[in-house]
């Protein structure tokens, strides 16, 4: 009875992965097929010269390169925002805080990861408006908004992630660099920081991906359909989650359409290759933190 | 029952009154104790009469766990010195470097069997590459380690058996040039062979050095004690020198008293 039960779990769980595989498989192929054609130079550029939108000397129309320019722009600088602040929270989170703080501090971050992000769109909305109406009445909607706003959104992940690898780790860990007579800071920095890399990379990687792909926030704090590339942080943007919903809602023709399926195979190389450099920092990172570095 | 000192020894640690607790509950009452350079003091007793407690008060250790309190005075002399590490302003960097400390289980790095000595070297001393580098082959050599790894010292440090990791852990302590050494039943997870080298090698070091450690092996205090202090809930009952210990008739009054 019990190999019986035994044999049909395995059977299930076989068929779960396989199932998890298969849906992966066959949403890549779905996308591939559809969008595949239109993978050329035209899907970017329009029939603008690559060259003189790439430097961006002639605008763009009908392509996604100024929406590729726009979420590369996003996702690094509400990276540049989120990650160092995730990091000094996680490991305040893990390390310094107790009793009363530490409660109310984790409450607000897990309230934070539980807000959906139409909200936080309204909640820079509601912000830029305040900022306008108060202290800078030029302000208006753009880069930095929706970057600050993505950024409060990933930011649980960052903290929470590295809360957890830093708390993972074994208490004998601290004490040896501690009993050595390293700070504490040096302990963090040198010891426990590096022994925790893999679990941190985890949650920048979340939330990279998270940034990339988010369409509520940015729909109502600066992206524009058609506007070009980003004049500057304060600027207008596009970028390719929205260019996607936007091609989706009113494409005009199959064409159209079909460019819609072409964005969102970019969108997904664009994640990948954005994770591939997460990867490649984790190893510089290793390299620059990891006391493997003093070596003799 | 006292130990009989040699005449010559002068003490390098003295504690006075010492209590320590934790949130609130005494682990060490009122307990008074002192050491010698050049002796190997070995601390008997059951499991949670205080013996770790102890020793981490003299590394000011107990401060890493939660709503720790100590009270009472333990003066080192360090570098000469004597110093109150409980009211003196004493840098913690500084004393831990001069009281270096072996855990029960080796607490290795997760790094490379010369970065487990170099990044402490390199942190606390702020020496020169070069200087690291030589102090590293200093000290292994001293923990009788450099035979064994001289050839992987870039082999992660885990890689090494049991007794090798704790003698790495004892060479990342001798290169900081502690005064002190503090041992937390250092043989506790090794097998018979491995714990004989590593008392060879305490034997061979306890000339230099200040030497307290804990023990849960009546034997092993027998080869190793110039002194012994039992513990029985947080305070010392008994104080034994080396002749002592090796008496048929204490022996049986302490397997009775310890286990």
């Amino acid at each position: 009875m019990i190999k019986r039960i035994t044999s049909l779990a395995q059977a299930c769980s076989w068929l779960a992965v396989l199932a998890t595989l298969g849906m992966v498989l066959l949403f890549l192929g779905f996308l591939g097929v559809r969008g595949f054609d239109t993978l050329n130079l035209s899907l970017f550029f329009g029939n603008t010269p690559p060259w003189e939108a790439i430097t961006g000397r002639l605008p763009v129309w009908h392509g996604i390169w100024p929406a590729c320019v726009g979420t590369v722009a996003l996702v690094l600088l509400s990276s540049l925002l989120a990650i160092p602040l995730g990091l000094a929270s996680g490991i305040y989170l893990a390390h310094y805080a107790t009793g009363f703080w530490k409660k109310w501090f984790c409450l607000a971050v897990e309230l934070l990861a539980g807000i959906p992000s139409i909200v936080m769109g309204l909640f820079g909305f509601a912000l830029i408006l305040f900022i306008k109406k108060t202290v800078a009445p030029q302000a208006n909607t753009g880069l930095l908004l929706s970057a600050g706003c993505l950024a409060l959104l990933v930011l649980p992940y960052v903290i929470l992630m590295t809360q957890t690898a830093l708390e993972a780790l074994p208490d004998e860990l601290r004490l040896a660099g501690l009993s050595l007579g390293l700070t504490p800071w040096q302990n963090i920095v040198h010891v426990m920081l590096p022994a925790a890399g893999r679990g941190i990379l985890s949650g920048v990687i979340l939330a990279v991906g998270r940034a990339a792909e988010d369409t509520a926030v940015i729909l109502l704090t600066g992206v524009v359909a058609n506007s070009g590339l980003p004049s500057g942080i304060l600027g207008k943007y596009e970028a390719l989650p929205f260019h996607i919903f936007f091609l989706a809602a009113e494409a005009r023709s199959d064409a159209e359409l079909a460019q819609g399926f072409g964005a969102a195979l970019i969108l997904l190389m664009l994640t990948a290759a954005l994770f591939l450099g997460a990867y490649y920092l984790k190893s510089t990172f290793t390299k620059t933190w990891d006391p493997k570095n003093l070596s003799i | 029952m006292g130990p009989q000192k040699p005449i010559n020894l002068k003490p390098t640690v003295m504690v006075e009154s010492l209590h320590v607790g934790f949130a609130g509950r005494e682990v060490l009452h009122n307990l008074s104790a002192e050491f010698h350079r050049g002796q190997l003091a070995v601390i008997l007793g059951r499991s949670g009469s205080g013996k770790t407690t102890f020793l981490r008060a003299f590394n000011r250790l107990n401060e890493c766990f939660p709503r720790s309190e100590t009270r009472g005075s333990l003066r080192l002399k360090l570098q000469g010195e004597w110093r109150n590490i409980y009211r003196d302003a004493v840098p913690l960097t500084e004393l831990r470097r001069r009281v270096g400390m072996v855990f029960q289980t080796p607490h290795l790095l997760p790094v490379s069997i010369a970065d487990n000595l170099a990044l402490p070297v390199k942190l606390v001393l702020e020496l020169s590459r070069r200087d690291i580098a030589s102090r590293v082959e200093w000290a292994l050599k001293e923990a009788h380690l450099w035979e064994e790894v001289k050839d992987r010292l870039d082999s992660p440090a885990h890689t090494l058996s049991g007794g090798q990791q704790q003698r790495l852990c004892l060479a990342r302590l001798l290169a900081l040039e502690p005064e002190i050494l503090l041992l937390d039943e250092p043989t506790a997870s090794l097998d018979f062979r491995a714990s004989l080298k590593v008392e060879e090698l305490l034997l061979s070091l306890k000339e230099r050095y200040t030497v307290i450690a804990v023990s849960h092996s009546l034997s092993q205090a027998r080869r190793l004690a110039d002194e012994a202090l039992i513990f029985r809930d947080g305070s010392v009952v008994q104080r034994l020198s080396r002749e002592d210990l090796q008496a048929p008739d204490t022996l049986q009054a302490l397997l009775e008293e310890i286990f």
